[in-house]
């Protein structure tokens, strides 16, 4: 069994040190930049050399490795690492026709630097690793952890994620049809109709460990899946629910992915009508964004739900008649390619 | 260029290539010492400064050891720009 412990979240919305979802920060010209804290533990000398998505990372884990001080070890997920530094890098080699480089762009602009920015802080030489499987980087991060615990029953790891908005990537991204090219608010998400969605970034950490004492949330099972065919969708979240909730049961909560990108609309839509009337349907993109990692905000929140027992108002799509909230079902795709499902229940 | 103007100059690209944001160029001090007390740069730094002379300043820097000396403070690095630069 793999259990949630405390967790840590920096997204655009007030979720760090604590979740306030009272007020939605509403997007600017589509995109959803986080909220930063001043990160007090990161050294100075380190803070001004790190670009935001290792910043974010290494801010967030370092609150958790306060408490939880030896991690067996760091599995951190970044589709796209230090997008910024690796765009400035770039342009360092066009600029000085491939001669004198400076350091700091490139060392960050990789994408094992926050797993590796963390170990360094923390002095910690465990296992080390970092997934970068596009939309599916946090699942796959998730899922090593889950065969990590299933070798080593008394181990503790540290699973994140992490993903910034780089102008410059966004606008290629934007170009190629990805991001909205109309302004889209995100409080008007999912009834603009449109090609594109809004962009995104955060970062999420959490410790992860076999013990069930203490725990905030339980992993029942995860699922990936490559592909555009929505049957085989389908049937694959048919099969998933069947091998791991009791027959004639449903999950509580459904958060879906869903980013307001007609052309994904059709996926949702499936994974939607395969649940019941019980079932309250929920989202999360009109507060994150959207990016690779952006599973790991939906992860975050299903832990917080199933800790405090309250879905916060301004995730509800529809209500079900289930008042539960004891086990949630998260469905994400990525472009319309990636897809995943987690269950996750009370410990 | 006068050199007080240079300090200047040299002290406004310190901060933007070294991304000292909460550093200001009257804060650097022309006698201080940029490595260790002072400023408290370290070895990656180093390099930073040594590619900021080259790419502003058209001087090649070879031998580590004149490096850490031109290195010194404002005061040494002004002095070896006027002294060496071919741009």
């Amino acid at each position: 069994m793999v259990y949630f412990h405390e967790s840590v979240c920096i997204s655009p919305q007030k979720s760090f040190p604590d979740m306030d979802l009272s007020e939605v920060r509403e997007s600017e010209n589509n995109l959803l930049d986080v909220i930063e804290p001043n990160y007090p533990g990161i050294p100075a000398g380190a803070k001004r050399r790190m670009g935001k998505s290792v910043r974010m990372a290494v801010g967030a884990a370092l609150p958790l490795l306060e408490k939880y001080p030896l991690p067996d070890g760091i599995i951190i997920a970044t589709a796209n690492g230090g997008m910024e530094d690796c765009i400035k890098f770039l342009n360092q080699i066009l600029e000085y026709k491939e001669g004198l480089l400076t350091p700091a762009n490139f060392v960050q602009s990789t994408s094992n630097a926050a797993a590796g920015q963390i170990a360094m802080v923390t002095k910690n030489h465990q296992y080390n690793t970092t997934h970068v499987h596009r939309g599916l980087a946090f699942e796959n991060a998730l899922m090593d952890v889950v065969m990590l615990i299933e070798e080593n029953k008394d181990a503790g790891y540290l699973l994140g994620s992490t993903d910034e908005i780089s102008p410059y990537n966004y606008n290629i991204d934007r170009l190629a049809g990805w991001y909205a090219n109309e302004y889209i608010a995100n409080r008007n998400l999912y009834h603009s109709k449109a090609k594109g969605t809004i962009a995104g970034e955060g970062t999420f950490m959490v410790w992860v460990n076999g013990e069930a004492q203490g725990a905030s949330a339980r992993l029942v099972a995860i699922k990936t899946l490559h592909g555009e065919d929505v049957s085989s969708l389908q049937e694959t979240l048919k099969r998933f629910l069947s091998e791991n909730i009791s027959s004639g049961q449903m999950p509580d909560i459904l958060i879906t992915g869903e980013n307001g990108d007609e052309r994904q609309q059709p996926y949702f839509d499936a994974v939607e009508s395969t649940m019941d009337a019980r079932v309250t349907v929920a989202r999360f993109k009109h507060l994150s964004g959207e990016y690779c990692t952006a599973s790991s905000f939906a992860l975050w929140l299903s832990i917080q739900i199933i800790q405090s027992g309250t879905l916060p108002a301004v995730l509800i799509k529809k209500r079900g008649s289930s008042n539960a909230s004891r086990q949630i079902l998260i469905y994400n795709n990525y472009r319309g390619l990636q897809h995943s499902f987690m269950l996750v229940s009370a410990p | 260029m006068e050199t007080a103007e240079l300090k200047l100059q040299v002290k406004q690209q310190i901060i933007k290539f070294l991304n000292l944001t909460t550093v200001k160029p009257e804060d650097i001090k022309d006698d201080e010492p940029l490595f260790g007390e002072g400023l408290g740069l370290d070895s990656i730094d180093s390099i930073e400064l040594i590619v900021l002379l080259s790419r502003e300043y058209g001087i090649n820097i070879q031998d580590p050891k004149e490096g850490r000396k031109i290195l010194t403070d404002i005061n040494t690095m002004v002095a070896y720009i006027e002294k060496n630069r071919t741009k």
